[in-house]
């Protein structure tokens, strides 16, 4: 009896465990994150940086984004290990070269700039990654009154 | 062994003391002194207050003395309260729609009712005795049900009134029909009395007591005790040979009959007809509230009925204003549904004695 | 054998039946193509299946409709609103979601049990109050305690005025994540395969759970509490675990829910998937004391045909949309309604029955 309670606690806590890795996990891998490519000299650059004529980024094997000089892109990923595709061409008309890109993000930041000339310059990360920072759009500061009630619902089904 | 038992017969004991003094009614009796205590300090006007609670008194008193006979005879909570609001809705609508004006129409509107609310509560109360022992879940949805086809009749029944119908199509009754000009206040300012911000609205209570000491004098008639009888012994008032059945239509035709007339009253003092999905709204706040003054799912007295809608009232008009000015924070709605419906959890699971 | 003829089989079906005629009538009325109705209804399908399954369990100990399902649904957004303020997307988020959502439904679950362990014969009644009860808490977290309490950050979540959840929280960023994770469309009608496997799991687990020795123990239970403890199985507990699991499997059904809709209505989704759960299941042809996984399936088939459907014939017949809106309510309303009846009245003669067999025992012993 005893031995078999024993066993049975072993279980649980094994499957609780079990649970808790999965949770963590997910934190891990579920991480989600706005990358926001900017084609654009950097605002305190130091160095010799060139703006390419145009920069496409594929994420996933899919074109997210075409930036001429001065644009901004962006792109949902999930986890930390970002990986991208440079199609950069530096002059009009002139020749693409294709460009590997492969990163850690940081985890606690929601939105990314990458400044993606100061990048291909190969300058330090401190450099061209920046925390994107949302201004709060009027729609997001304008007090909203919350219904409750404890009979909603009754009527509305939804749809 | 021994040193277990001795917690668990200390939590007995105390589980046994609460059920006795019915602690959640302590504890909401206690909190409504409490706000009363506070609020001028909190720089709510004493007076003010004490009238908004009479008002409110007067505005809900005989939607909770609706519940009343269904309790004595045994078929439990009237959940089903919004069937008899609907009659006086009806009612009301109708007295407008003839062309009914002033504090008359408001005498219209409660004979106009009288009808509906007697085949409608028949038919509720022969279906309650098909399915004795259910009754609670089902009133329930006869309320639900019965809500939502006479959303579809408002806007269907041919009323034309330009006092209630939407303007731009001409038909189909609006959500809310302002009573100016028919019987807003019209009990209420029967001998209005008026004391400084004090108010208190003389003719809409002595209404209520006229009804209560109606219903008083009738749990003692004949009819009355043989109520209460099928209520707490069925099979016992069945081998007194009272037909159990046609005295439990009884209470049920009474109860939808004072939801009728409950509403119209409140309606007189709120100042406004609520169609559609309003009486959805008006069953468990009676319900909570005669719980509250301290009936059970099978005991109701006129008692419970008046301090039940006095502290449920008390609370539902103090909080939010003395939660607002104390601490900037509005918590009285959730307040409101916890307590509410705590107090509904807390009767339905009380061992109820005798046969339920 | 006689027992089962015309009669009986149309009473017992009488609800499906009804709905198949309202549906056949409405569909055409209201002018939708085929297609997309197909399409709705498989959606639907993947939607609503596994919320409405695990209303199957309670049934099964004769604790009735478990209106407190909304207990779970509840326990699945304060998971979502946590996942979603963490930033955890997609697949993994919802993974994450329903962990979060687990043992705070089974605490949910264990108060619900205990609750109507002590209101035996009115579960129903009590189960419905205390879903607004616990409604009520929810409110008190949701509105009051995250911002200061319980750490929000976001302010797309978080309330302009410091405290509180907003009236829709967005999850854009798992929208029906699941239903695509493997893309499949038959004549152009998407079938979201992911959360088909999922209901299919939970259907296989329901099977093999009546088999067990729980499962046994919950159906004697429900079908008779007294016999029940005289064999020795302890049936305040039993009730418990059939409580315990319905409101885990709600607030995991409810995160598959709300991933499909795409935002979840803060303060109402949950008391509007209680009502239309429990119409679906009894649409389906079940009852207040017996449902099964056909029951389940067929109830969704028809319950949201005719829910489609009536708004728009009801706009063609009258010109008024409401007027197809009331209509669908009332009869979902309406169907609960009958079921609940039709259970009570059976209760009753069943209970005449066993008197009057009782007293034919009694005097065939006597003679």
């Amino acid at each position: 009896m005893n031995k078999a309670n024993k066993k049975t606690w072993i279980y649980r806590f094994a499957a609780l465990a079990a649970v808790l890795l999965v949770a963590a996990a997910m934190f891990i891998i579920g991480r989600g994150h706005t990358v926001y490519f900017d084609n654009k000299m950097p605002e305190n650059a130091s160095g010799n940086i060139e703006v390419p004529y145009s920069i496409e980024v594929f994420v996933n094997g899919e074109k997210v984004a075409k930036l001429k000089d001065g644009d901004r892109g962006m792109a949902e990923t999930m986890g930390q290990n970002f990986k991208m595709e440079l199609l950069v061409t530096k002059e009009k008309g002139g020749k693409t070269s294709k460009i590997e890109v492969g990163m850690s993000l940081p985890y606690n930041m929601d939105g990314i700039i990458l400044n993606l000339p100061a990048m291909l310059a190969g300058m330090d990360e401190s450099q061209y990654l920046t925390e994107f920072i949302p201004t709060p759009s009027s729609e997001d500061t304008e007090d909203e009154e919350v219904v409750t009630d404890d009979t909603e619902g009754l009527m509305d089904f939804g749809e | 062994m021994s040193e277990q038992t001795q917690p668990i017969t200390l939590k007995e004991r105390v589980r046994g003391a609460a059920e006795e003094f019915g602690l959640p009614r302590l504890i909401i009796t206690g909190f409504l002194v409490l706000l009363l205590i506070v609020s001028p300090f909190v720089g709510a006007d004493l007076p003010t207050q004490i009238s908004n609670i009479i008002n409110r008194f007067s505005w809900n008193g005989i939607l909770v003395l609706a519940m009343v006979p269904m309790v004595h005879s045994g078929c439990g909570l009237n959940f089903g309260l919004p069937l008899g609001i609907i009659s006086g809705l009806l009612g009301a609508t109708l007295s407008i729609e003839l062309g009914f004006s002033g504090s008359f129409s408001f005498f219209m509107a409660a004979l106009l009712a009288t009808p509906f609310a007697l085949v409608f509560g028949t038919v509720y109360g022969w279906l309650l005795n098909k399915i004795k022992g259910g009754e609670m879940m089902i009133a329930t949805y006869v309320g639900f049900s019965s809500v939502s086809l006479m959303c579809m009749m408002w806007l269907l029944l041919p009323y034309h009134s330009p006092n209630m119908v939407w303007g731009m199509a001409g038909k189909g009754l609006r959500t809310t029909i302002s009573l100016e000009g028919y019987y807003t206040q019209a009990l209420a300012k029967i001998l209005q009395i008026n004391i400084g911000n004090l108010s208190i609205p003389t003719g809409a209570i002595l209404f209520f007591a006229l009804l209560a000491f109606g219903m008083w004098a009738f749990l003692h008639t004949k009819t009355g005790t043989a109520m209460t009888a099928v209520g707490s012994n069925p099979e016992f008032a069945r081998s007194a040979g009272i037909n159990v059945d046609k005295i439990r239509i009884i209470s049920v035709v009474m109860s939808t009959w004072l939801a009728a007339i409950g509403i119209l009253v409140y309606e007189q003092g709120f100042g406004f007809i609520q169609l559609y999905m309003a009486p959805f709204y008006m069953a468990l706040p009676a319900v909570s509230a005669i719980l509250i003054g301290g009936a059970t799912v099978n005991k109701a007295s006129i008692m419970n009925v008046i301090i039940g809608t006095i502290l449920f009232q008390g609370i539902v008009t103090m909080t939010p204003t003395v939660m607002n000015n104390m601490i900037h924070l509005d918590m009285s709605e959730v307040i409101r549904i916890i307590v509410s419906n705590g107090m509904i959890l807390y009767a339905l699971t009380r061992k109820t004695e005798g046969t339920k | 054998m006689n027992k089962y003829n015309v009669s009986d089989i149309l009473r017992r079906f009488s609800v499906p039946i009804m709905f198949v005629l309202i549906c056949v009538i409405c569909a055409p009325i209201s002018g939708l193509s085929p297609s997309y109705l197909a399409n709705e209804i498989v959606t639907r399908m993947g939607r609503n299946a596994f919320l409405i399954l695990s209303l199957l369990i309670p049934i099964m100990a004769g604790m009735g409709l478990n209106f407190s399902m909304t207990l779970g649904a509840m326990a699945g957004e304060i998971g979502l609103i946590l996942v979603c303020d963490w930033q955890i997307i997609g697949i993994p988020g919802m993974i994450l979601a329903m962990i979060i959502s687990i043992p705070i439904s089974a605490l949910l679950g264990l108060f619900c049990g205990k609750v109507l362990n002590m209101a035996k014969g009115r579960e129903m009644i009590t189960s419905y109050i205390i879903s607004f009860f616990i409604n009520g808490i929810y409110q008190l977290v949701v509105l009051y305690l995250m911002g200061p309490v319980i750490p929000i950050k976001h302010s797309t979540i978080k309330l302009p005025r410091g405290y509180g959840v907003r009236n829709t929280v967005s999850l854009l960023s798992m929208r029906q994540k699941l239903d695509n994770l493997i893309p499949l469309s038959i004549a152009g009608v998407k079938i979201p395969v992911a959360t088909f496997i999922i209901v299919f799991l939970l259907c296989l687990v329901i099977v093999w759970f009546r088999k067990t020795k729980l499962g046994q123990d919950m159906r004697a239970v429900g079908q008779d509490m007294e016999v029940a403890k005289d064999a020795g199985i302890n049936v305040e507990r039993t009730r418990i675990i059939s409580m315990v699991l319905s409101t885990v499997f709600a607030g995991v059904g409810m995160i598959i829910y709300l991933q499909n809709m795409g935002n979840i209505a803060t303060y109402s989704s949950h008391s509007q998937i209680g009502m239309f759960c429990i119409a679906a299941l009894l649409v389906g042809g079940a009852s207040v004391d017996k449902a099964s996984i056909g029951n389940v399936f067929l109830g969704i088939v028809l319950f949201h045909t005719m829910f489609i459907v009536a708004p728009k014939a009801g706009t063609v017949i009258t010109g008024d949309s409401m007027i197809g809106e009331y209509f669908r309510v009332f009869v979902s309303y309406a169907v609960i309604t009958v079921a609940l009846v039709m259970y009570e009245t059976n209760k009753r003669k069943n209970k005449s029955k066993a008197g009057e067999q009782l007293a034919l025992d009694q005097e065939a012993a006597n003679e």
